[in-house]
């Protein structure tokens, strides 16, 4: 009914609902500040003053809200049109007609999202565990063993950050075609094993952990990997955890270097077979822009999904370091 | 003394260019095979690989005459397979990657550009030698039927489409590194019920003609969303009325891209005022195959790939398709010199350390490429043209039979007329030189043309396509 | 995967932009001794045995990461100077840089910087660069400025602050390509004669709601102005996110004595924002800027979520090209002259860019930055 309701009112002229909610919220907030101005010096009206600009701080969130969130309702009330609704004249604000059917498409059409998927997943899951071991045990490494020279190796890790990544992936491009390894996993997986980053990040974890608790095992006679296993791991899981999630997002979103080494349906990731399917609509041959943006919303939900599980997480890693995915 | 000072220079730089450039082409010369002691081994089992873009009906009877070459030589055993999911660029950029490897395979699909990119790494196999008056022309081989000769006979050499065979030799080497497998060309698929119905509507023939009945369907039908006709390829297009016109496009030899001059200018010039009269789309300016177009009846010509035939038959309803589909030549600037491109995949041989794999893998493209049977058979299950001659085709009862289907209403139908109006302009094909950079000219080519229909400058546009082109 | 590698330098530098990081890495030395300066003399007065075992031990933990840094960092480092310099000069006088299908041939090499030369001198480095320069220097401080005023309005609310929290942190968790396509969507018009379109999509849509015409943003026949419009638009919204977050989390740890002693002096909202709120939070602004500046000599993914692998819309292909898109496509270039040898440059221009704008953005906000 509700929907019925909105469809009907939104096929006359939908922008110019948008645009009356919009200039509402603009309106309040100009009003708001006008009003301000003018009652600045009023002492009495000290409290409409305060709810005046709480209003208006909500004017402006609420606008700058609606702006971050156009695209992703525009993606999903289109992911369920007909092409003929997408391409009418006015554009609809509701689907008149639900096509789930578009979804369908995404897995049976050129794009073959289910091969993606498996894909991606296999690389994350692969290079997520592969670059946990490495990370731990360098990590590890830095922070509670002695050897010759580990300020210097360590400083000149951390130097090596410094430099732009396609600054590597010239040669790197060499080297993996030398292998043999072009249109493979491991090209996807290796390279990428080890992130400078995620050792220092693991190993600052690592050496919050009091020494004493180390040498009370050096003491019971534990071994250094299974102190590493029971004490150590346990105490740096939430970093663990970041770093497990930034990883496997990283794979989901990764698009340059797998375009350009591993663009072939048995290693395709998710983003390269994504920007790369044509959704041609079978009788015109015109794109079919719900049918690919129902295959943008497959992409993107798992990522939303993630975040609302993982926030805290995915937050405190993105603020430390700034990963994009 | 400044002019001494200055010639001094020339001459120095030039001394340097050429210790260079002899550097650069150095190293000793040696035959491109070297037959080996023992002749072709029947005694020793070779595999060879064969990378096409075949669907799988296509492959079914690739495989179908591959069993019919493993009878002639046991001991060769040859694996064909599409190397790569996608088309021709898809399949390029996997063997590109292999060669670096050096896991590439014996025989594969090519297109001329494509063969000119592996040999950056001189990676294909040079034909020469197995042709008539070759080095090896005259050696032989054993066979279950007896000893056959190795190289390619006169006869046979005969028997192709000269323009396709020539292509082959298009590089800038002057060597001959493939031989054609099967081709296609641009036809003009036109709504023949439409032209019926309309008495003043006559199929073009000439690009003239073609202006004047684009005017009259604009009257007919003023829908501005409607066009006269699409062409697909832009590329196509330009590289073709350059050749109508005898004006440059590109060289294998010295400067490669001669394309920007007066007469190329000239006819940009007519296309641009055509498109704004809303005569045509392109595929790239329509965002695919006009073929949608024409089968919905927003235009009623299209110009497109004789392989692409039965995309243009609109879909049937109670058995009744909408409108008949009439094919003809495209429109030719001086239709007494008529040109049209030939596209379609030819079939190259990769070098390879055992030359027993070399001599397997000639004799297998000789085979496919000289049998009358498969290329009939292949023919008539894809849409594709035969690489050889009318003369020899007519031999063939498969053949006959499939050139007989011919209607304008249903899919084999049309293919079939297809190949008919392909085969019937047989002395008009040609191909582009080949060189490093011919796909980037090709590619140039079709983006300027994009770019003045979106209202860059007709100068400004061909100074960057060349800019583009030497990039 | 690719992301993480080109994010490193963001991430290193990040961290010295962070004030408390910024103490550890330069105190480095400092830092790194601490905890072997408890353990050291005792161990050594232990004796060398149990020493050498575990240096033995620290090697072998260190010997995965070590081989695949070796292999897939130090080389190219070395590499990709090394093919910087190697060039050849053809017979009609091209400089070709290094290209592994050429070196299969037994090319002759040159060593020196013509490379450089060639790239320098082409106009599509020039209009790469260009772009890219242009795009760096107009998102950033659009976006900061937004983030910032997005940031402190967050900070002065209760209700609904945490919904409004998440609602501006989600264009952080999608795919830029993803998106990049829903914004294609947003401004594609539908319709061969685009001067008369069939739909002119939702954006003109809404332009018109408000009386304006359409524009043709993204389509055949568009102006490079409206592109860059579009992509604009596509990374301020793609930036806001990560800026928002660290410049909220700079505002929650400002001391409110700061505040309550503007209020006392009665100071205006606007100069208790100018004259408190800014110079508090500067670290975090000089530290969000330069990761933008880093990030925006990056821009790559934005430009082919949009536009495609293109980088331009139909009839201005490779106008919208950025230093990142020449080198991808020089790797493995199609035409003899794009080589590896002249991505090698690109690449090390690249890299010296961003060094001296980090290192001019580190100058400034030294002076300025109080901490």
């Amino acid at each position: 009914m509700a929907n019925q309701i909105l469809a009907s009112a939104s096929v006359g002229k939908p922008a110019i609902i948008v645009a009356a909610v919009l200039a509402v919220l603009i309106l309040g907030m100009v009003v708001t500040c006008v009003v301000l101005v003018c009652r600045r010096s009023a002492d009495s009206r000290r409290k409409t003053k305060k709810f005046l600009v709480k209003a208006a701080l909500y004017a402006f969130l609420t606008v700058m809200a609606v702006i971050v969130l156009f695209p992703f309702y525009w993606m999903l009330i289109s992911s369920v049109k007909t092409l003929n609704e997408y391409n009418q004249a006015e554009p609809t604000l509701w689907p008149q007609q639900f096509q789930w059917s578009n979804y369908a498409l995404a897995f049976t059409g050129n794009l073959n999202l289910g091969r993606l998927f498996l894909n991606t997943v296999i690389v994350g899951v692969v290079s997520t565990l592969l670059s946990l071991v490495i990370t731990v045990l360098s990590a590890y490494a830095f922070a509670r063993l002695e050897f010759k020279g580990k300020n210097i190796l360590f400083a000149a890790l951390l130097a090596t950050m410094m430099i732009p990544g396609e600054l590597f992936t010239v040669t790197n491009y060499i080297t993996v075609s030398d292998l043999g390894w072009l249109r493979s996993y491991s090209v996807l997986i290796v390279p990428f094993l080890v992130s400078v980053f995620y050792i220092y990040l693991l190993r600052q974890n690592f050496m919050q952990i009091p020494n004493e608790l180390y040498l009370a095992a050096k003491v019971d006679g534990t071994s250094d990997l299974k102190y590493l296993w029971r004490v150590m791991i346990p105490l740096a899981s939430p970093t663990l955890i970041s770093i497990t999630i930034l990883k496997m997002m990283g794979a989901w979103n990764s698009y340059v270097w797998p375009n350009l080494v591993a663009n072939d349906l048995p290693h395709r990731l998710i983003t390269v077979g994504l920007r790369g399917a044509a959704f041609k609509d079978t009788l015109t041959g015109l794109t079919n822009y719900p049918a690919q943006m129902a295959a943008v919303v497959l992409v993107t939900i798992p990522l939303l999904i993630v975040f609302l599980f993982f926030r805290k997480y995915i937050m405190r890693g993105v603020s430390r370091s700034g990963i994009k995915g | 003394m400044k002019k001494k000072i200055g010639a001094v220079m020339l001459a120095g730089a030039m001394a340097c260019t050429v210790a260079v450039g002899l550097t650069a082409c150095g190293g000793s010369i040696k035959p491109d095979f070297e037959w080996p002691e023992e002749g072709f081994n029947t005694s020793k089992n070779v595999e060879i690989t064969f990378y096409n873009t075949q669907g799988d009906n296509l492959q079914e009877i690739t495989q179908k005459h591959i069993d019919k070459f493993q009878e002639l030589f046991p001991n060769i055993k040859v694996t064909a397979s599409k190397g790569e999911e996608g088309g021709y660029d898809d399949l390029r950029d996997k063997i590109n990657d292999q060669i670096v490897a050096g896991n590439q395979p014996n025989i594969a699909y090519c297109y001329p550009d494509h063969v000119a990119l592996y040999n950056r790494a001189l990676a294909v196999q040079p034909l020469d030698d197995f042709l008539p008056g070759g080095a090896l022309a005259d050696k032989t081989v054993t066979a279950t039927t007896g000893e056959v000769p190795f190289g390619m006979t006169e006869e046979e050499k005969e028997s192709f489409i000269e323009g396709y065979y020539n292509e082959g030799s298009a590089y800038a080497d002057g060597k001959m590194y493939t031989l054609p497998f099967s081709k296609s060309t641009e036809v003009l698929y036109y709504n023949k019920t439409f032209f019926d119905a309309h008495e003043e509507l006559k199929v073009p023939t000439t690009w003239e003609e073609m202006e004047q009945v684009c005017a009259k369907i604009k009257e007919i039908d003023t829908d501005p969303q409607h066009v006269a006709f699409g062409y697909d390829s832009e590329s196509n297009w330009f590289i073709t009325m350059c050749e109508q016109y005898g004006s440059p496009y590109t060289s294998a030899t010295g400067e490669h891209y001669l394309f920007n001059n007066a007469k190329n200018k000239e006819f940009v010039g007519k296309m641009k005022e055509w498109y704004d009269k809303k005569y045509f789309t392109t595929q790239a300016i329509y965002g695919s195959y006009t073929s949608g177009l024409f089968t919905k009846q927003e235009c009623y010509m299209c110009i497109g790939s004789s392989a692409g035939a039965t995309n243009q038959v609109p879909t049937a309803t109670d058995g009744q398709t909408a409108f008949e589909v009439g094919i003809a030549p495209i429109p030719q600037v001086d239709p007494s010199k008529p040109k049209v491109i030939s596209q379609g995949p030819s079939l190259c041989i990769f070098k390879s350390d055992d030359p027993q794999e070399v001599i397997a893998s000639w004799l297998f493209v000789k085979y496919m490429t000289t049998d009358v049977l498969f290329q009939a058979e292949f023919s008539s299950s894809s849409g594709y043209m035969p690489v050889l001659n009318s003369t020899t085709m007519e031999k063939s009862d498969v053949y006959q039979q499939f050139l007989k289907k011919a209607s304008g209403f249903s899919k084999t139908g049309v293919a079939a007329k297809c190949v008919q109006v392909g085969m019937d302009q047989e002395n008009a094909y040609f191909t582009s030189p080949a060189f490093n950079g011919s796909s980037a000219a090709r590619d140039a080519s079709g983006q300027l043309l994009q770019d003045v229909f979106a209202g860059k400058s007709i100068e400004q546009a061909f100074a960057d396509a060349i800019a583009a082109c030497k990039s | 995967m690719d992301e993480e590698k080109t994010t490193l330098t963001e991430q290193i530098l990040a961290e010295e932009g962070a004030p408390a990081e910024a103490e550890v890495l330069a105190k480095g030395e400092d830092v790194l001794a601490e905890t072997p300066e408890e353990g050291k003399p005792k161990k050594k007065k232990k004796g060398g045995k149990w020493q050498s075992k575990n240096q033995w031990k620290a090697w072998l933990y260190l010997l995965p990461a070590l081989a695949i840094l070796a292999v897939f960092t130090v080389w190219p480092i070395i590499n990709t100077v090394r093919m910087s310099m190697l060039y050849r000069v053809d017979a009609e006088g091209n400089v070709i840089g290094y290209h592994n299908l050429d070196a299969m041939r037994g090319f002759k090499y040159q060593f020196g910087f013509a490379n450089f030369a060639s790239a320098v001198h082409y106009s599509g480095f020039l209009n790469a660069l260009g772009n890219t320069m242009l795009l760096t220097v107009i998102t950033v401080p659009i976006s900061t400025m937004l983030a910032l005023l997005i940031a402190v309005a967050l900070n002065s609310i209760k209700p609904l602050k945490k919904v409004y929290q998440t609602v501006f942190f989600l264009p952080y968790v999608t795919n830029s390509i993803a998106i990049g396509m829903v914004f294609m969507a947003m401004f594609h018009m539908v319709g061969i004669d685009l001067s008369n379109p069939q739909s002119v999509g939702i954006i003109n849509s809404i332009i018109k709601a408000f009386g304006g015409k359409p524009i043709n943003w993204v389509d055949m026949g568009s102006t490079k102005v409206a592109n860059m419009v579009v992509l604009i638009l596509f990374i301020v919204w793609n930036a806001l996110p990560f800026k928002i977050l660290v410049l909220l989390g700079g505002l929650q740890n400002v001391d409110k004595q700061y505040y309550d002693a503007a209020k006392v002096d009665g100071a205006s909202r606007f100069r208790v924002f100018w004259r408190v709120t800014v110079p508090l939070l500067s670290p975090m602004i000089a530290y969000v800027v330069i990761t933008g500046f880093i990030g925006g000599f990056k821009e790559y993914t934005s430009v082919v979520g949009i536009f495609g692998d293109a980088m331009g819309p139909t009839g201005g292909a490779h106008r919208l090209d950025t230093m990142v898109g020449f080198i991808y496509d020089n790797i493995n270039g199609k035409t003899e002259l794009s080589t590896q040898g002249r991505a090698s440059a690109a690449a090390l221009i690249l890299f010296a860019i961003i060094f001296a704008v980090t290192m001019i953005n580190f100058y400034v906000s030294k002076k300025k930055v109080h901490y």
